[in-house]
């Protein structure tokens, strides 16, 4: 096919911003680890040498490690709780039997777009009103609400592709509900199950703004760095971020290849 | 994608009779977790902080259930909330904006010249940041913006500036320029969704019947991707409406948005006062939605991976 020049100046621009965005996209990123490693007291330039100091000062700070267990203890149980939630809830949602299906797909999508500030802000109204003491718990529940509906999205989209003939002929063989359920229905959605897991203890562990109006006197992991930022930062503060970095990275690359796995092999299904 | 790989069984599912009580229960059961649990985590609070934001305290901050509309009558009274209110819209308005003006030319770039293989890299390297930390995001600025920030140190090597400069961070700009880059990756994702639907080779077909090129953008392009650009208008306006930790790290004292004075009500032990002020950012978001309800494609940005 003949390329007119213009078409192809407008090619080049265009790979010429798509190169700059991805820079933008990096770009902090690469000069916050590198200033993790960095010897003077504050993180930035000029760089005076490389150091691991503050990723040892780090694995001994006594406080972090409080803020850590607090974030994955949190982090844990909204996971299991949201996923045991979000997945029953996305079986009416995608195979209908509920009144009111279009509502209920309201509901489970606004917390996704209610700006955290309103759901923090609400949660502390009720909960001070019924005099319940702030705390970890309330956090599990300030969480619970966003991250559920992530869970219901990820496994509704799975279980719209599913192949519910699997389902009859099981049937046919002579499976109960609860054995096609069991051996049929929930190995196919298990990665959809499981990337949704992941995603709520992502979702979980870096969530600041609902942790900030539900929590009482803990520390979670963003509040920890929050207070580290405001009281004078120091290159640990870096080093944290980078450790979590790739912490999130790897669960999400877990998550997104489980994901991956599954679109291939329903793909291969369809055919 | 997925709808269409209903198999014709399933619809005659859905002609078959009216089934039984009993089963309808059994099928709707399942749900009821999940409808309690955001009932009474969401839908009550919201509520409840709506009856608060009629309410008001008294002198030693204790709750007075008295009705009454001064809350919302001294935002609107009072100058500095409603410069806020209309600052972050505008704000809100702006990042939309350049991150469309971003968002676009590179996803277009990306569908159209990039091999499909490649895509989906880039892709997976556009929705990395979207799953990293959001704090994490906004903080990485300050070795971007800060004093002792990449910038500075930049513009002391090429000789611009002798000494590092602290204008660029803790002001609207700063604020301005990290809002993009945190919503990029919603604006470039539901982008993405839309246009990777689109049959380029009607732009040629346009352009060969007498289209010039940006009359085939136009008129041929951008009414089929229309629910991405509003998909993506909504990802990135509503969370700004809400936003108050890019104002906190990077805004300084200028750079407050409509969220830190609810945030310092809060924290001064106001809730009607900030209750208030959440209801109005509350109704915009609810109302945003509403309108644009059908264009806007939820699953296309949070549900791929």
């Amino acid at each position: 096919m003949p390329v007119s020049p213009l078409a192809q100046q407008t090619r080049g621009c265009l790979s010429l911003v798509a190169g700059a965005t991805l820079v933008f996209l990096y770009l902090p990123i690469v000069f916050l680890v590198l200033f993790s490693f960095e010897q003077a007291d504050t993180p930035g330039f000029p760089i005076t040498g490389l150091t691991l100091h503050w990723y040892e000062k780090m694995l001994t700070d006594s406080a972090i490690h409080s803020a850590l267990f607090n974030s994955v203890l949190v982090a844990v149980i909204v996971a299991l709780l949201a996923t045991t939630i979000g997945t029953m809830a996305a079986f009416p949602l995608v195979r209908g039997g509920i009144r009111f299906a279009g509502t209920a797909r309201i509901l489970f999508t606004l917390p996704i777009m209610i700006p955290g500030v309103l759901i923090g802000l609400g949660l502390l109204v009720f909960i001070t009103l019924l005099g319940i003491k702030l705390g970890l718990h309330t956090v599990i529940a300030g969480h619970l609400v966003f991250t559920t509906p992530f869970v219901v999205l990820i496994v509704a989209a799975r279980l719209q592709g599913f192949d519910r003939r699997l389902e009859w002929a099981a049937a046919d063989l002579g499976a109960s509900n609860r054995e096609t359920l069991r051996h049929i229905v929930l190995p196919l959605i298990a990665p959809a199950i499981v990337a949704g897991a992941l995603m709520s203890v992502t979702l979980s562990i870096d969530e600041f703004v609902v942790t900030f109006f539900t929590i009482g006197p803990q520390l979670t992991l963003p509040l920890f760095i929050i207070t580290q930022i405001k009281f004078g930062v120091t290159p640990e503060v870096n080093a944290l971020a980078t450790v979590i970095l790739v912490v999130t990275l790897t669960v999400f690359g877990v998550g997104s290849f489980l994901l991956g796995t599954g679109r291939r092999f329903r793909r291969r299904e369809s055919e | 994608m997925t709808a269409d790989t209903a198999s014709a069984a399933d619809v005659a599912g859905l002609a078959a009779p009216r089934p039984s009580l009993r089963r309808r229960i059994e099928r709707a059961a399942p749900f009821l977790p999940g409808l309690t649990m955001l009932t009474l985590l969401f839908v009550i609070p919201m509520g409840i902080m709506l009856i608060f934001s009629f309410w008001r305290t008294n002198n030693d901050f204790d709750l007075v259930r008295e009705w009454n509309l001064s809350n919302y009558a001294r935002f609107f009274n009072q100058a500095t909330y409603v410069r806020t209110f209309v600052k972050t819209l505008v704000m809100a308005s702006a990042v939309t904006a350049a991150g469309l003006a971003i968002s676009l030319p590179f996803t277009y770039f990306l569908v159209r010249y990039v091999s499909r293989r490649f895509q989906r890299a880039v892709l997976l390297a556009v929705i990395v940041p979207f799953w990293t930390s959001y704090l994490l995001r906004v903080y990485a600025w300050q070795a971007i913006l800060g004093e002792k920030g990449a910038l500075n140190q930049f513009l002391m090597a090429t000789g611009v500036i002798q000494h590092p400069s602290t204008l660029f961070v803790y002001n609207d700009l700063a604020v301005f320029v990290v809002l993009i880059y945190v919503y990029f990756p919603f604006a470039a994702l539901a982008l993405y969704a839309a246009l990777e639907k689109f049959d380029f080779t009607q732009l040629n077909a346009a352009q060969d019947l007498g289209a010039r090129p940006d009359q085939a953008f136009r008129h041929i392009l951008l009414p089929q991707i229309r629910t991405g650009i509003i998909t993506a208008c909504i990802f990135v306006f509503i969370p700004i409406l809400g936003e108050f930790l890019t104002p906190t790290l990077v805004g300084g004292a200028s750079g407050s948005l409509i969220a830190n004075l609810i945030v310092n009500f809060t924290r001064q032990g106001q809730f009607p006062e900030g209750a208030a002020l959440a209801i109005v950012i509350a109704v915009f978001v609810t109302v945003l939605l509403i309108i644009f309800r059908r264009s806007l494609r939820v699953e296309d940005v949070v549900a791929r991976g």
